[in-house]
């Protein structure tokens, strides 16, 4: 365990991610990048885009409080030290997303009520159900729920969100680039620090497999709800064949139920890999969503 | 990152609300931190030589070092809970880059003990943790724990921030140099940490002047442990006894700024 956790180290941390592939950066973009013409001149593009930012600013305001709370539950200085990096990155997740807000003209004194607006209330469900196990000061589901579940579902949402905006957003795909290089680490935390415990304490499994099945049917709703409500925050043209190929969709021209459904498929694929790798068993939800 | 580069830009012409929206950034952290930390891994630069000490003193250093852990400890654990607690995104976003500097303050120092031959840093911290230090840890987490911003981060940006302030830089001064470099890039970080407990509970005792008397009230519950706190540690660093008001000084006016003497 020793070994792997000195992979995670703080030092190791600043010569990869802010002096790596941070570097230049300013907001997790380039400095003379700005949102795509495309969106302000396109009002449904624009709330669309705007609508995406908030569930992203939320679902990291959820990740900054859990990895923050997981500090003090930390058996052991390697891993609080991995989880005040973590922290450190959602907070500049929250930034990040909170500045393309800005850049997409949303005014600073109205960002609390228009996130209080927007927000998708089964996100907020989502956020309680781990936040709940962060609370009561249990580390491993509050791992297993923020690392595996949260970042898991975060990492294919970027993934997917990057490879829309690549070719007609370069700013925004960059911004994305540098948070998925985060949660590839999260995850990769999560995968290889959990194991281990899981099986020291096998009492937990049904514990936590529950809050994976709760979490995973408010994910589905929050991904129901969204497609139903919008296009999804990929910029879309009329004229020219764009190149967002994502796991087989091209996301330029699919419907929002294709999107859901290639989004839902690839975090659930994800989940059952890495819930395997610790020992956990994916549980379906049992009410569809 | 490309703010906060310039040499020229000083923060403090900005009006209030610029200023915040400016310093409390990841950007303006790592605008910070890249100057003292870049070469430096673990703190301290490959050039920096090793000096060999003497048993007593190795075994001072070693004591020393300790407390620093349980220190940072303490800041870690402090800082990462008052997150949660934070009044606003600005304050929120602060106290993450203190949760990885704290975090960062730990690594060196529990990297120098393993230079100086400590295998299990965990007995050996239990073994010379000065019980005053522990009390004001549990004290502070007390705080964090019961949801009080203001006298959590006055007990721990402002009492333990100057604390470490004041013992790090006296230590410094007469340090073997690995160690005086290390101590220097955690000064730096501390510098950081106790502007803003200052900035902040000073904004927010002007807005609302019926917080100063629960500051007060912890800080005379805190008064004798910051003193044993005090002491503990400039015995282990052998400082005269003529120099320690003089050091004791960083700390009473940061306290007589805030109005709480």
């Amino acid at each position: 365990m020793a070994d792997f956790l000195s992979q995670y180290s703080i030092q190791r941390w600043l010569e990869m991610c802010p002096q790596g592939y941070l570097e230049d950066t300013v907001y997790g973009r380039g400095i003379d990048e700005t949102e795509a013409e495309i969106i302000f001149e396109n009002e449904s593009m624009l709330d669309a885009a705007i609508q995406a930012t908030v569930q992203l600013v939320v679902g990291e305001r959820c990740a900054l409080a859990a990895s923050s709370g997981l500090v003090n539950a930390a058996p052991d200085y390697p891993s609080k030290h991995f989880l005040a990096t973590q922290t450190l990155d959602e907070a500049r997740h929250v930034e990040i997303f909170t500045q393309r807000l800005y850049d997409l003209g949303v005014k600073k004194d109205d960002l609390e009520d228009l996130i209080s607006d927007r927000v998708n209330p089964h996100l907020v469900k989502f956020a309680e159900v781990l936040l709940e196990k962060v609370e009561a000061g249990d580390f491993i589901a509050g791992v297993v729920g923020q690392n595996i579940v949260l970042e898991g579902m975060a990492f294919s949402v970027f993934e997917m969100m990057e490879a829309g905006n690549r070719q007609i957003n370069p700013k925004f795909a960059h911004t994305l680039r540098g948070t998925i290089a985060d949660e590839r680490r999260h995850v990769g935390f999560g995968e290889n620090r959990i194991g281990s415990l899981i099986q020291q304490h096998p009492e937990k499994r049904p514990e936590i497999e529950r809050m994976q099945e709760e979490m995973t049917f408010h994910m589905l709703a929050t991904f129901s709800l969204a497609f139903s409500e919008t296009p999804t925050d990929t910029v879309q043209t009329d004229g020219e064949p764009v190149d967002a190929e994502w796991h087989g969709t091209n996301l330029a021209t699919a419907t929002p139920e294709e999107m859901e459904a290639v989004l839902a498929d690839t975090v659930l694929g994800e989940f059952k890999t890495r819930l395997g790798r610790i020992g956990l068993e994916y549980q379906t939800p049992k009410i569809p969503a | 990152m490309l703010l906060g580069d310039d040499e020229d830009f000083d923060p403090h012409l900005l009006d209030e609300d610029a200023f915040v929206g400016e310093v409390q950034t990841f950007e303006f952290w790592f605008g910070a931190v890249e100057g003292y930390l870049t070469g430096r891994p673990y703190g301290r630069s490959a050039a920096t030589p090793e000096i060999e000490l003497d048993d007593i003193r190795q075994d001072r250093l070693i004591t020393t070092l300790c407390n620093y852990c349980v220190g940072e400890t303490a800041a870690l654990e402090g800082a990462s809970g008052l997150v949660r607690l934070a009044p606003n995104h600005h304050a929120k976003v602060f106290m993450a880059t203190q949760v990885v500097d704290e975090a960062r303050h730990l690594e060196v120092f529990l990297r120098r003990l393993g230079d100086l031959g400590v295998t299990d840093t965990d007995a050996e911290i239990r073994k010379r943790a000065n019980p005053a230090l522990l009390d004001f840890k549990d004290s502070l987490l007390a705080l964090v724990d019961g949801g009080e911003w203001d006298a959590a981060v006055f007990a721990q940006n402002v009492i333990l921030e100057s604390m470490e302030f004041t013992v790090f830089r006296s230590h410094a001064e007469n340090a073997d140099p690995i160690t005086a470099e290390v101590l220097h890039g955690v000064i730096s970080d501390e510098r950081r940490h106790f502007g803003f407990g200052e900035n902040d509970l000073g904004r927010r005792m002007a807005a609302d002047p019926s917080r100063r008397p629960r500051l007060q009230e912890v800080k005379e519950q805190l008064d004798a442990i910051v003193l044993s706190v005090f002491e503990g540690a400039l015995d282990d660093l052998e400082v005269p006894m003529a120099d320690r008001p003089r050091l004791g000084q960083e700390y009473l006016e940061t306290v007589e700024r805030l109005g709480l003497t």
